[in-house]
């Protein structure tokens, strides 16, 4: 059993290709699509009245880079007039002592979000002022920041993800999960076609010659696939974790534990599919088509609260994705612990269970 | 030692093996041979166990290998008709994974890797990938994989298909020292009429699923021996001419033969003078003309009405 689970290593020593493709696809979805609706601020170029001082320019710069979702900057006035009117910007902003000026393109949902960013600045700024020259004290504004930073009292809102509300969704993880474990799907079920591979070549013939068991020459090439389907998931959220900084909570052993799960029912799932055809070809055919399918009604693609048939609700009933997905989330953004998804993994199991059962004995019987 | 008992096995609703009883006795080597499709590979199949027959058995020492499949398993070496290697790992590493799964290891490992890339004669290029190897090389590793173990009965499925000469040679040379000189016993097949003549002991004739005849070489051209073969040779062909012949009253077989005609005529019938006239009627001109003792080749047509290779 040693001997088949170490060939399966050498070989893949020596075309190492397709596993590795696997594993930088699933990190460059991620790296595009996880980033794609954070950070990329829309800039907004920003002109000052004559009336302000570089000294004041800077700190209404700062003020309004405060605001997430857009990044202002400096510029001249004429410049900025050319930049809208060319469109190469869809808006600028002028500044003046006590207003402001949009120059604008086009309306725009932006536009109104941009408004409101700078309008709740001016305010605020207005305010502040106003209390400033009441109390006409110096250090008054550092208080209020000081203040600010360290609240008495925060609100903060939070609520149990359903399937019918988007509250707690977290695009970053969502594509982090979704499309690691998509990808790895693939990484388990090519690793585990290799046992159908050596049928056809014949070496099988030689290894059941051989006085190693059936049972060892199972678990040689289902510990290899799982081995190897566990290091895809891992080290990708490993990599997420460490080098971009994405939070999946405190509990990343819980996390592992889940990941062992899945990857074990798609091991068996995998398993299910080879002792369903006939043929590699007919494998080759048939594993896209399986992934993909769970990998969008078990909510990898988007999330399952976006989907409403009734139908593909139920079939994302009997698939290990759904539940894995499930577990993670609430592991990662609601902070849950292993006991707080016992349920989805055990039904992960269960289904990798039956599916075991099943695949083993059909495999077995086209021999 | 070895014996098959009315092995049968049927796809569906083709008979590949019809009731093939065949037998071994220890350090003979025995020779299958047959054209393609007729059975022999599924046969072997059934032989090594890996395949189970729709009917009938095979006995190892008196026991059922279909009952009981290891009592040939560790004793029995395949050499498979399509290679059957790890082609993106090197021959060292290919025969290391099987030594492995014998139970071979260490030094032990070593020195029986050793040994077998001595005999199959490629030491020297032990560490390239096979996928680098020439179909011949191939053919060597394939064969040197069964012989890790040691096994005392070694079957070799047309080992030699699509090699060159100097191969080809060199494995017929192989087998031959493995079973005379360690004394193994080999069950050979082929649609090669050369290589079983040269190697095997005993001979069986395999068509169709059955088989059609048996014995030592001398005993299967002597169920010619009541006919001698005429090979006469033409510069050119000459189609009237063979009917000619065909229509004389003690011909019993004419053929086609390259620029030539091959009559199959009852021993001593005196046939010769007629065959000149004849040739002389058509303006045929003789180049030369040969009696020959019947081959297996002749006897494969006898029995069944068809050339062993087309
Ligand atoms: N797995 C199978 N399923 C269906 N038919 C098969 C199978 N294996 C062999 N056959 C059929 O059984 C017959 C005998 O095949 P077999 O491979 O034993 O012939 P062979 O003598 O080894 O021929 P060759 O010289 O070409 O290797 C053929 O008609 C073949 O099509
Ligand atoms: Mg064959």
């Amino acid at each position: 059993m040693k001997a088949l689970f170490l060939l399966q290593w050498q070989r893949l020593k020596r075309e190492p290709l397709l596993i590795g493709s696997m594993i930088l696809m699933s990190i460059i979805f991620v790296l595009s699509m996880g980033s794609s609706s954070v950070g990329d601020a829309v800039s907004v170029p920003t002109s000052f009245d004559e009336s302000i001082n570089e000294e004041e320019r800077e700190s209404w710069l700062d003020r309004l880079n405060q605001a997430e979702g857009f990044s202002f900057f400096q510029t001249d006035e004429k410049k900025a007039r050319e930049d809208v009117a060319l469109g190469t910007v869809p808006f600028s902003l002028k500044v003046m002592e006590n207003d402001y000026q949009l120059l604008i393109l086009n309306e725009s949902a932006e536009l109104q979000m941009l408004d409101q960013v700078v309008r709740q600045t001016f305010i605020n700024e207005a305010r502040l002022t106003a209390v400033e020259e009441q109390v006409n004290q110096e250090s008054f504004r550092e208080e209020v920041d000081q203040y600010m930073s360290e609240p008495p009292l925060v609100v903060k809102n939070e609520t149990i993800g359903t399937e019918s509300d988007n509250v707690g969704y977290n695009n970053e993880l969502q594509v982090l999960f979704g499309m690691t474990l998509f990808f790895s799907m693939y990484t388990i079920i090519f690793s585990l076609s290799k046992i159908a591979e050596e049928k056809r070549s014949g070496t099988m013939n030689r290894i059941i010659l051989s006085p190693v068991r059936k049972w060892q020459v199972y678990l040689g090439y289902m510990g290899y696939s799982f081995v190897i389907g566990f290091v895809h998931i891992v080290s990708v959220f490993l990599l997420f974790k460490y080098v971009f900084d994405f939070d999946v909570g405190d509990h990343f052993g819980s996390l592992i534990v889940v990941v062992g799960c899945f990857v074990f029912s798609v091991v068996a799932l995998g398993m299910l599919m080879l002792g369903s055809v006939k043929t590699l070809e007919q494998l080759n055919a048939v594993v896209p088509i399986v992934t993909v399918s769970m990998a969008m009604i078990g909510g990898a693609y988007w999330p399952i609260e976006a989907v409403s048939n009734n139908i593909l609700l139920a079939i994302s009933k009997v698939v290990p994705v759904t539940y894995t997905m499930e577990a993670l989330k609430s592991i990662a953004i609601y902070n849950q612990n292993l006991s707080g998804v016992l349920e989805p993994i055990s039904i992960v199991l269960l289904i990798g269970v039956l599916c075991m059962g099943i695949g083993v004995n059909l495999f077995e019987r086209k021999a | 030692m070895l014996e098959t008992v009315d092995l049968k096995k049927v796809f569906k609703n083709n008979v590949a093996v019809n009731d093939a009883n065949l037998y071994l006795d220890q350090g003979e080597s025995v020779g299958l041979l047959g054209p393609n499709g007729a059975g022999k590979s599924t046969t072997i199949s059934m032989i090594s166990s890996l395949l189970v027959p729709t009917s009938g058995d095979v006995k190892w020492h008196g026991k059922s290998v279909v009952k009981d499949p290891k009592t040939i398993r560790d004793v029995l070496g395949v050499v498979p008709q399509d290679i059957a290697l790890y082609e993106e790992l090197s021959a060292l590493e290919n025969l290391k994974f099987f030594g492995k799964i014998y139970g071979l290891k260490g030094k032990e490992l070593d020195t029986k890797i050793n040994e077998v890339l001595e005999i199959v004669g490629l030491e020297e290029r032990q560490k390239e990938l096979v996928k680098t190897y020439s179909g011949g090389m191939k053919r060597r590793i394939n064969i040197a994989v069964a012989l890790l173990h040691e096994p005392e009965f070694i079957i070799m499925d047309e080992p030699t298909v699509g090699i060159d000469p100097q191969s080809r040679n060199y494995i017929l040379e192989m087998v031959r020292q493995l079973n005379e000189e360690k004394g193994m016993t080999v069950l050979y097949t082929s649609h090669y009429m050369e290589e079983v003549e040269r190697l095997c002991d005993r001979i069986y004739i395999m068509d169709h699923g059955k088989i059609i005849a048996t014995g030592t070489k001398d005993e299967l051209t002597s169920i010619l021996s009541s006919e001698e073969t005429i090979l006469v040779e033409l510069d050119r062909s000459y189609p009237n001419l063979i009917q000619a012949l065909e229509s004389l009253d003690d011909v019993l077989q004419v053929t086609e033969h390259d620029k030539g005609i091959k009559l199959i005529v009852p021993k001593g019938c005196r046939l010769l003078g007629k065959v000149f006239q004849q040739a002389e009627k058509e303006e045929a001109q003789i180049v030369s003309i040969n009696v020959q003792v019947p081959t297996l080749e002749d006897v494969f047509l006898h029995l069944t009405g068809r050339k062993l290779r087309d």
